[in-house]
């Protein structure tokens, strides 16, 4: 502590005001009237007894210019004010503020909960007081000038699909802290019915293979999912792009294609197949050890027998086995083979 | 509990109790379990009942999400969100920086809350300086918060005139 004879950086003796406001630090300078009486100049120092009831008389001078707290806002308030005026954005529960006797936390042995006047577990909790119907209300009139109307054309789902078939998905993610980016964010999904797109048979059965995974039988849905770029809008071109070249690829037909097996079709087709070859050698052998009229096999196609059978046939291998699929084959071999005493 | 113990020398049986049978029953104990000390985090021990305490205090760790919330709110700690350790640090900080700045004048803990960009502090502070040496901290706490941190800062204050007792232990 600087004596009062002389300042600590030079052998100068000092005025008592600025000894004052030496002494007493960060103090307000309202407190330099307190020292400066006790002080002189050229005095060693406040002895021991001046400087306690400099002390005293600061304290009770603390007390005298202290401000009491004015009433709460609470008591102040109109029973029909507008409570938007008091919170009219998200902040902290203020107990000042809230006119309501809200009580918080475990209670005491017999006792209640803690009142809200310090009480922090109703600050750390997050409160919707600044979103009352009638705030709600008037953000949705202000935000009502900045909206259009939606379109009175689509009024379904399916004139939605109609007018626009391509769907884009995207995610936009929030967080709290300082950077609004997330990588996640650059991530575009395509979703596009096939059956919108102009594709003959070949077309779509090519566009099927190329796209593999990607493809939903059950709904018909190509997705493509895109985030190799680093922008959301790099993806979305990208995902366009890949569309277009995938419509474009599958209708050409290249010279490889006709090298395709039948371990490449996707669906069992009748016509030159082994079962057709069967079915026709076995009754044009029938009809012959018969020896009544003599069919060509172009004919026998063409019968109703023939053509029952094949439709039962490509069911069962295309749809698999159910009850009906079997029954129908069964009656179609039957009449085939004219076996109607095997009931 | 009795742990089990080692006793080198002679035990002080009752017959050996004189002056020189003392000298010789030198027993030393040495643990060989592993010691299992009782939980000390953030309890305050119970006393003669003069200790005057916060809801905070007088709740440990094992009533959060029970009795007690959480002080410090972000969404850093959900499941594929980043940053988790980088708000932790910064709230350490901010603990500290206030309960420096506002020094005696914090009658509980600081709550932070992050809402998008903004940090939110919400104190309760008590009485103890004059409203406007209040008003210039919170004002340089919030400008030299918001330059440390790049981001908005507010400070939500509140005051009582002595600390919110809950119960005395």
């Amino acid at each position: 502590m600087a004596a009062a004879s002389g300042c600590l950086f030079c052998a100068r003796p000092m005025l008592p005001r600025l000894c004052a406001g030496l002494a007493a630090g960060p103090r307000s300078l309202l407190r330099v009237s307190a020292y400066s009486t006790a002080l002189v100049v050229g005095s060693a120092g406040p002895s021991p007894g001046q400087v306690a009831a400099s002390r005293r008389s600061r304290t009770s001078q603390i007390a005298r210019n202290r401000r009491l707290p004015g009433a709460p806002r609470t008591e102040k308030m109109a029973v029909d004010q507008y409570w938007g005026n008091v919170y009219p954005t998200a902040a902290a529960f203020n107990p000042s503020s809230v006119p309501l006797p809200i009580r918080m936390g475990y209670p005491v042995k017999r006792g209640v909960p803690p009142p809200k006047e310090g009480n922090l577990e109703l600050i750390k909790i997050p409160n919707f007081l600044h979103l009352t119907p009638p705030a709600i209300k008037k953000h949705c009139t202000a935000l009502k000038d900045f909206c259009t109307e939606w379109p009175t054309v689509l009024d379904s789902d399916e004139k939605c699909e109609q007018h626009f078939p391509i769907e884009i998905e995207t995610v936009d993610y929030v967080s709290a802290g300082p950077s609004v980016r997330n990588p996640k964010a650059r991530v575009v999904t395509l979703r596009v019915k096939l059956s919108k797109l102009n594709l003959d048979d070949h077309a779509k059965k090519k566009l099927i293979k190329l796209v593999g995974e990607r493809y939903c039988k059950d709904t018909d849905i190509l997705t493509i999912t895109t985030d190799r770029c680093p922008l959301r809008r790099q993806n979305y071109d990208y995902g366009v792009y890949l569309l277009t070249v995938l419509y474009h690829e599958s209708w050409k037909t290249e010279m490889w294609e006709n090298e395709k097996t039948e371990a490449d079709m996707e669906e069992y087709i009748w016509d030159n197949s082994p079962s057709q070859k069967n079915a026709l050698d076995t009754l044009v052998r029938i009809r012959a050890a018969e020896k009544t009229t003599e069919v060509t096999k172009e004919e026998l196609l063409a019968s109703e027998i023939v053509e029952n059978y094949k439709t039962t046939v490509v069911a069962l291998k295309n749809e698999g086995e159910t009850e009906n699929n079997i029954l129908q084959y069964k009656e179609s071999v039957t009449k085939l083979l004219n076996l109607q005493a095997l009931q | 509990m009795a742990a089990p113990l080692w006793r080198r020398g002679l035990t002080a049986a009752p017959w050996t109790r004189g002056s020189f049978s003392w000298l010789l029953s030198c027993s030393r104990a040495i643990q060989t379990t592993a010691v299992c000390h009782k939980n000390r985090a953030a309890r305050v021990r119970v006393g003669k009942g003069d200790k005057p305490v916060t809801y905070e205090q007088a709740h440990p760790p094992h009533y959060i999400a029970h009795r007690k919330g959480w002080l410090s709110l972000h969404t850093s700690n959900l499941d594929g969100e980043g940053g988790a350790a980088e708000r932790t640090v910064e709230d350490v900080f901010i603990r500290k920086f206030i309960y420096g700045t506002f020094h005696g004048c914090l009658a509980n803990e600081i709550v932070l809350k992050r809402r998008a960009n903004v940090l939110v502090v919400c104190a309760v502070f008590l009485q103890r300086l004059p409203p406007y040496k209040f008003y210039f901290l919170v004002g340089y706490t919030e400008t030299l918060l918001s330059f440390l941190y790049k981001c908005p800062v507010r400070l939500e204050v509140q005051t009582v005139p002595e600390k919110v007792i809950y119960k005395y232990l």
